[in-house]
């Protein structure tokens, strides 16, 4: 009985619905979602036929889609910006007469809407239709109004929910430290052994000599050192 | 004799080569190390914010051991001329220390290049780039330091992943530029000749052409990998040769008559 009224009433009143859902612009536009804005596609080609109409954008949280009148009007406090989220469910924005949005759409202009970039007029009663940034993550369902003067002439599908990025704190990023790497550890192993060997070869250098060992153990050495001594006790003799 | 002469002459023969060798090597060195610590990229106030600029150190110790190498080499020259036990002896002892600190040096280097990883840069980014409330001088120094040169870098690239950084992650810039005007600092949208962007709303939507998608990282870890391994891997090399002309200098010393 009560669906039956409604509808009753929405003929009466000329509303139409349209089937179009808004969504957000494709993949290749990076922000088109942050932590307090989004990006839609403009509804191009879908209010053709109210040329006369603004087109209004509703953005509602879950109760405010529930609870929402198609006979809202942009102007009213109850659906203005700032008392949003706290004291209204929903608001009007971004208004805009229908031939902005004319079919069809241009081929290689970026035809889009970016809900949540005017931050001068936030906090600004006096500009209700502040398109003003989203005050938390959300999440968000919007949908387009078509209004002739007051009175509303037609209305889109309202969106899949919006939820947008919540940023996280710097201190969670894991683990700033690196792993040791192959190459550190053969650059310290090999240098370490070559010094080990040179320490080494050093020892035993001045040890074969007359440092530390007990006179000479090489053959070599000795042979060297006995044909000197051998010279030197033969000049004296040969000038004798 | 004849032939222990012939050996002799061999030996020094090698040995003085050796020797030029290592000179020349320490005057590259010294020449590369100096090219390091000039920090032609200026990317030294990233590392002093981390505290972690100990491939600096490294460069820095290469240096002068670039120039004890050239010193010492041509002391080894003269010691195996002359055959004089002293001199070599003297020779083997100074090289031997400063083989050890050249040895630091490269292992130093390989380390703390191990500690450059991506989430590092990220962290002091988003810590740092124009954070207002400074605690101390120092602070403010490390800051503006890293402030100077995100800045700088942002004029190719954003992030260090990418711009997407700045909307996963609370910082210190988010603090005092909402995010809605700031979805990304306006450094990384790209710029006409008097230093504006060309199209501030497209950088703020993202869209290919107006901003810089692509992260930092490369820019930061390649001058920075290069230094490091150059440091590293030059000190390697001079090391290896280095151990063979000292083990061929200990036994000629070894060899050398009274």
């Amino acid at each position: 009985m009560h669906p039956l009224l409604l509808l009753l009433l929405a003929t009466a009143h000329g509303l139409d619905k349209l089937s179009y859902k808004p969504t957000l612009v494709g993949g290749n536009v990076e922000g088109r979602m942050t932590g307090s804005t989004f990006v839609l596609e403009q509804p191009r080609c879908v209010f053709d036929s109210y040329s006369t109409a603004n087109i209004w954008l509703v953005v509602a949280t879950r109760e405010g889609m529930d609870a929402f009148n198609d006979s809202a009007q942009p102007g009213m406090p109850e659906w203005s910006f700032q008392r949003f989220p706290t004291n209204t469910s929903a608001y009007l924005t971004l208004g805009a007469m229908q031939y902005h949005y004319g079919c069809p759409k241009p081929d290689r202009e970026l035809t889009v809407l970016r809900v949540g970039s005017e931050t001068d007029c936030a906090d600004n009663i006096s500009v209700p239709n502040c398109n003003g940034p989203l005050p938390g993550p959300g999440p968000y369902w919007v949908k387009f109004l078509a209004l002739n003067g007051s009175e509303p002439t037609a209305t889109t599908e309202w969106s899949g929910p919006i939820t947008l990025k919540t940023a996280r704190e710097p201190q969670s990023i894991p683990g700033t430290g690196g792993a040791r790497s192959g190459a550190m550890i053969a650059i310290t192993a090999i240098l370490s052994v070559l010094l080990a060997i040179l320490l080494a070869a050093l020892l035993a250098t001045l040890c074969s000599s007359e440092a530390c060992g007990v006179g000479s153990f090489r053959p070599d050495a000795a042979s060297i050192r006995r044909y000197n001594t051998h010279h030197v006790y033969d000049q004296p003799a040969a000038r004798l | 004799m004849a032939k222990t002469d012939n050996g002799i002459r061999i030996c020094q023969g090698l040995l003085i080569l050796g020797n030029v060798v290592i000179g020349m090597c320490g005057i590259a060195l010294t020449a590369e190390c100096i090219f390091f610590v000039s920090d032609p990229h200026g990317l030294y106030p990233l590392l002093e914010a981390t505290e972690n600029n100990d491939i600096y150190a490294a460069a820095w110790i290469g240096i002068f051991v670039g120039f004890a190498l050239l010193a010492l080499s041509i002391l080894g020259i003269v010691g195996v001329m002359k055959s004089s036990k002293t001199l070599l002896l003297v020779y083997i002892i100074l090289m031997l220390i400063t083989y050890a600190f050249e040895m630091a040096s490269c292992i130093t280097a390989a380390t703390h290049r191990d500690f450059l990883t991506p989430n590092l840069f990220l962290k002091q980014m988003l810590e740092r780039y124009m954070k207002s409330d400074t605690d101390n001088n120092n602070d403010k120094q490390m800051t503006e330091g890293v402030t100077k040169t995100w800045d700088n870098l942002m004029l190719q690239c954003c992030g260090v992943h990418g711009p997407l950084d700045w909307q996963e992650y609370t910082s210190a810039f988010r603090m005092t530029h909402n995010d809605a005007d700031y979805p990304w600092p306006h450094n990384c949208c790209v710029m006409n000749t008097r230093s504006e962007p060309i199209n501030l709303d497209g950088c703020k939507l993202g869209v290919p052409g107006f901003y810089n998608s692509n992260g930092c990282y490369d820019a930061i870890s390649g001058p920075l990998n290069r230094q490091a391994w150059g440091v590293a891997w030059f000190g390697f090399a001079i090391l290896c040769w280095t151990f063979c002309v000292l083990l061929g200098t200990m036994f000629y010393w070894s060899r050398i008559a009274y």
